[in-house]
């Protein structure tokens, strides 16, 4: 039973690093239909820039999630305004060349400027250490992902489904210019959540550095894994990647506990499974 | 059979018919100048330019299913793998070492693991099909892994000694052999599927592309046709794998990654999909590029890639074919 | 630049004399990639030789020629092998990151007439693909397999063995496997876990349910490491007192700036520690630091990497220049010379690297984290290797 549990808890915790590190790419593949494989790239310049943080400049933890945060959506708006913006609407074959091309640039100038080396943000000291969560211990950092995962969901869902920007984006990416004659600024609110979703992206990136550490190659090494979840939940659906994560991670948390040898097996079992059962993702809309 | 295909039929008329054979004429003789060109010129690389052809194979069987019936694949490798290790264990666990028993397997392979893996992937719609086609590269990968005793698992399938085609000529150290062996390959593949694409069964998957509802409607069966298709285009992908055991002796686990399968997918929609040639000019120019950069600078060449790729998407969003198209547009309004 | 190059070559040729004096090199390792930091330490190697022995081999220059080789690819080994031998017309080839890639180029190398000499790819088998296969870094079961008796002699009867489900995770754990039993020990369970494994607490559980008093791991060196070590911190098991042990792959010096504390106490068998004391040591490390920029980035590929230059020296220095790969391969068996690492020698029957492995435990060491070595294995040859 214990152990059960134990798993259970693994799992959970497992899910929601998984959540915080993708969900920025359900927003521009879901919502903004850019199929960008670069996210990877851009949540290792977030680690990257949080690990510069800590070890050079010596701020704290929480400051260096804002540097990072902030200095990847910095070095993205460029990249919005002269590439992507050309990819925007453009058939999904060509976005791939162009965000695969952004991700290899990107590797290259993280191989050359900080070396092959792993780099690691360190953490303070009451995310360090385990917490002892009654019937056994778990990481703190961990749990910090997790309330950033539910912090991280509950805004998102608010901001798409609540607010008068969530309107516009959702008419901008329906119909560009019935919403550009209804008077939205449609490139404005593209830029902005292009930048909204790269700084996920860099959160993602610093909060899962523990899970998947900061080194040039995570922007391939880790992409099939943000592809599937969130295709797996339908992307641009919040609550469906948030299902996904959870589903996901714990079919691979059990897998690697029962039978670690076909660990992968499962995982991609249940993969084939739920998009057989549900075509456009858990939670997806169709077309 | 049905109404599409013989609209199709009415469509390709003689006349068209004509002149698209000496389109295929002219491509072949293009692809036997280049083929010569290197081997005089670079006879250095001619393993180099086998590995190419080997890759172009996939590359034009990921644009029989992408870019002739719109099924987005990220896993196509898996077909490519599938010949490769087909090939690769009759040769060195069952000793038929003939060449072209190596590539008939090969395909035959490649064909069961396209229909098999189209099985799977068609149920899948854009995002959804993408992620089937990941996770059945990545069960092949797991499974070949798995399966040492047979594939030798990550350390490789070594011990396959190809005899030489024919009997008569072995394969050399400059790669001879092996050269003109895929260029024979290619071409004939090449051929083959030019006249498939354009036969009533390709006119009938481009229907499907564009609206596979009304393809059903009209009574002609998608599903079918689409899993043939996939069949097809598993033959050729196996082909290329067969090719590049016989070239390389030696079968990886990267020939059933999703790397390759990505790295295939770049090229193509770098040459242009749904052109079959861009297969070939895509894969030429974006293996060539790499040995180039990557022998100049071995260490930073990545990023130069990542340029070129970015470059192609901001000034020639339709790929090189589509480049080379309006050049010759160009030049003709020019004439005219 | 790729007609230019032919074209030098031919008027190269065409003077005779003055050409015969540059040896090429060809080395194929990952300079880019997810092992780019393995590739650097090769490169790293050989300039710490070309530094401190100079380019000159008698009347003979040296000139290295670098092919980048980023995963385990046998088509593109195999390409770009040839591309070195008749395009490059290299004399000697080396390097060689991944098994795979040192197989699919085995099968030239007579035909070539070039001897091959792995600076690194790990696996016993690699021996027996060409007679022209010289090797300078270890194997898996080289490494692994002392780690047994330390087990057993440190009083552990329980064990679990956790490793990469791959090719040198298997050997891995078939080395130790087999040392345990024999000394009596008993293997609980076997664990192997696939290559894509992010989060370890799974499989932390698992050791913890086991009862197994130590684990002894594999994980090919790298990110995974990291999330291994931290993993088996946090989840209790070193407070429960459970032993960590490995071959040195787990804790090479270059990841040892990230795992800092977590990886305090690990005992690791390896054949090379960077703190390793002894004057030709000292030299290399020296050297070898110039050469890759950052000093942490140091790592054990670096020293295969510079015993390799080594011996690519002794066979020019018999062959005087000539290109003669028979002549150049017997010429090095039995070769024995003090290394950075201590003595080795290559053995005459498989032409693989006999030499000490090293019981090391990391320790801190002026705010810097090490490998210390603690005991010494001596002469230890490759007992994964069969003759064919």
């Amino acid at each position: 039973m214990q152990t059960i549990l134990s798993i259970a808890v693994d799992a959970f915790a497992y899910g929601m690093v998984l959540f915080v590190i993708s969900i920025g790419l359900s927003v521009t593949m879901g919502l903004m239909k850019v199929v960008n494989l670069a996210h990877g790239a851009f949540a290792m310049m977030g680690g990257y820039l949080a690990a510069f943080a800590t070890h050079q400049l010596g701020v704290p933890y929480g400051v260096a999630i804002v540097v990072a945060v902030a200095g990847t959506v910095l070095a993205a708006v460029p990249l919005e305004r002269w590439l992507y913006r050309r990819i925007y609407g453009a058939p999904e074959l060509t976005q791939v060349l162009m965000t695969i091309g952004v991700t290899f640039v990107i590797i290259g100038v993280a191989n050359y400027v900080m070396g092959p080396s792993l780099k690691t943000i360190p953490l303070p000291a009451a995310l360090e250490g385990p917490v002892d969560i009654g019937f056994r211990s778990i990481a703190a950092h961990k749990l910090f992902a997790v309330a950033t995962g539910l912090i991280v969901a509950g805004a998102l869902w608010v901001l798409i489904e609540r607010t008068a920007f969530g309107v516009k984006l959702r008419a901008s990416v329906d119909n560009a210019a019935m919403a550009g004659a209804l008077g939205v600024r449609t490139k404005i609110v593209y830029a902005v959540s292009f930048a909204a979703a790269v700084g996920l992206a860099a959160l993602g990136g610093v909060v899962g550095a523990q899970l998947l550490p900061i080194e040039p190659h995570y922007a391939l090494r880790y992409m099939v894994t943000f592809l599937v979840v969130v295709s797996v939940g339908g992307a641009g659906s919040i609550p469906g990647a948030l299902l996904a994560c959870l589903l996901l991670g714990a079919v691979e948390t059990t897998g690697r506990y029962l039978m670690p040898e076909f660990g992968e097996f499962f995982f991609y079992l249940a993969v084939i499974a739920i998009v057989c059962l549900f075509p456009h993702g858990l939670l997806g809309r169709a077309g | 059979m049905t109404d599409a295909v013989l609209k199709a039929r009415s469509v390709a008329g003689p006349a068209r018919a004509r002149r698209s054979a000496a389109v295929d004429a002219v491509a072949v003789l293009f692809i036997v100048a280049a083929a010569a060109f290197l081997y005089f010129f670079f006879p250095g690389s001619l393993a180099l330019f086998t590995r190419m052809i080997a890759i172009m194979l996939l590359a034009l069987s990921l644009d029989l299913v992408t870019g002739f019936a719109g099924i987005a694949t990220l896993g196509h490798a898996a077909l490519f793998g599938a010949g490769a290790y087909a090939a690769g264990i009759l040769a060195s666990k069952f000793g038929l070492t003939d060449p072209f028993a190596m590539l008939g397997i090969g395909a035959v392979a490649g064909a069961l693991a396209g229909t098999v893996s189209s099985l799977v992937i068609l149920r899948g719609r854009g995002l959804g099909q993408l992620v089937l086609s990941i996770a059945i590269v990545q069960l092949a990968h797991e499974a070949a892994n798995k399966l040492s005793a047979w594939t030798g698992g990550s350390d490789g399938l070594s011990g396959i000694v190809p005899a030489p085609v024919f009997g008569l000529f072995r394969f050399d150290l400059w790669g001879r052999t092996a050269f003109i062996l895929a260029v024979a390959i290619l071409l004939v593949a090449f051929v083959v599927l030019r006249v498939i694409v354009r036969s009533p069964f390709g006119m009938l998957c481009r229907g499907i592309k564009q609206d596979p509802i009304r393809v059903s409607a009209m009574g002609a069966p998608v599903y079918g046709t689409l899993v043939k298709l996939y069949a097809i285009a598993g033959a050729v992908a196996g082909l290329g794998g067969a090719l590049s055991a016989i070239a390389t002796k030696v079968v990886g686990l990267d020939s059933l990654s999703f790397t390759l399968s990505a790295e295939a997918l770049v090229m193509l929609v770098l040459g242009g999909v749904g052109k079959l040639f861009g297969a070939l000019l895509g894969t030429f120019v974006f293996i060539w590029f790499e040995h180039l950069v990557s022998a100049i600078n071995p260490f930073h060449w990545l990023t130069i890639v990542g340029a070129m790729l970015i470059a192609v998407v901001l000034f020639e969003p339709k790929g090189l074919t589509g480049a080379l198209e309006a050049l010759w547009k160009r030049a003709r309004g020019g004439e005219g | 630049m790729k007609k230019l190059a032919l074209l030098t070559l031919a008027l190269a040729m065409s003077s005779g004399v003055a050409v015969a004096d540059t040896i090429k090199i060809g080395v194929v390792g990952p300079f880019s990639g997810p092992a780019a930091l393995q590739g650097r330490n090769f490169q790293a190697g050989i300039d710490a030789w070309l530094a401190l022995h100079g380019n000159k081999i008698g009347n003979n220059t040296i000139e290295i020629v670098y092919r980048d080789l980023p995963a385990a690819d046998p088509a593109k080994s195999a390409a770009v092998t040839r591309d070195l031998i008749v395009g490059e017309g290299v004399q000697y080839l080396a390097g060689y990151y991944y098994t795979p890639d040192a197989m699919a180029a085995a099968p030239i190398l007579v035909e070539g007439n070039v001897p091959m000499v792995v600076f690194n790819a790990a696996t016993s088998a690699i021996m027996n693909a060409s007679p022209y296969v010289v090797r300078t870094s270890f194997t898996t079961w080289q490494t692994s397999t002392p780690m047994a008796s330390v087990a057993r002699e440190r009083g552990i009867k329980k064990a679990i063995t956790v490793v990469t489900d791959y090719g040198p995770g298997v050997d891995a754990e078939s080395a130790f496997v087999k040392g345990f039993k024999d000394a009596g020990g008993e293997i609980v369970a076997s664990v192997r876990m696939p290559m894509n494994t992010n989060d370890f607490s799974p499989i932390m559980q698992r050791i913890k349910d086991s009862g197994a008093e130590a684990v002894f791991a594999f994980l090919p060196s790298g990110p995974a490491t990291l999330g291994f070590m931290k993993s088996f911190a946090e989840n209790g098991l070193r407070k429960a007192g459970v032993t960590l042990l490995a071959p040195g792959d787990l804790t090479q010096e270059s990841d040892l700036p990230a795992l800092r504390d977590s990886a305090l106490g690990t005992l690791t068998t390896f054949h090379y520690a960077v703190s390793h004391d002894s004057q030709e040591n000292k030299a290399f490390v020296e050297a070898a630091s110039k050469a890759i920029g950052d000093p942490a980035n140091l790592s054990f590929p670096a020293v295969g990497a510079y015993d390799g230059m080594y011996v690519i020296s002794k066979m020019i220095e018999a062959t005087g220049g000539k290109q003669d790969a028979k002549a150049a391969v017997e010429a090095v068996k039995g070769l024995s010379w003090t290394s950075p690492r201590g003595p080795v020698t290559i053995n005459p029957q498989n032409r693989h690297i006999t030499q000490n492995i090293y019981l090391r435990e990391v320790a801190e060491d002026n705010g810097k984290y090490i490998n210390k070595e603690i005991r010494t294995f001596e002469k230890q040859g490759d007992p994964g290797w069969k003759a064919p």
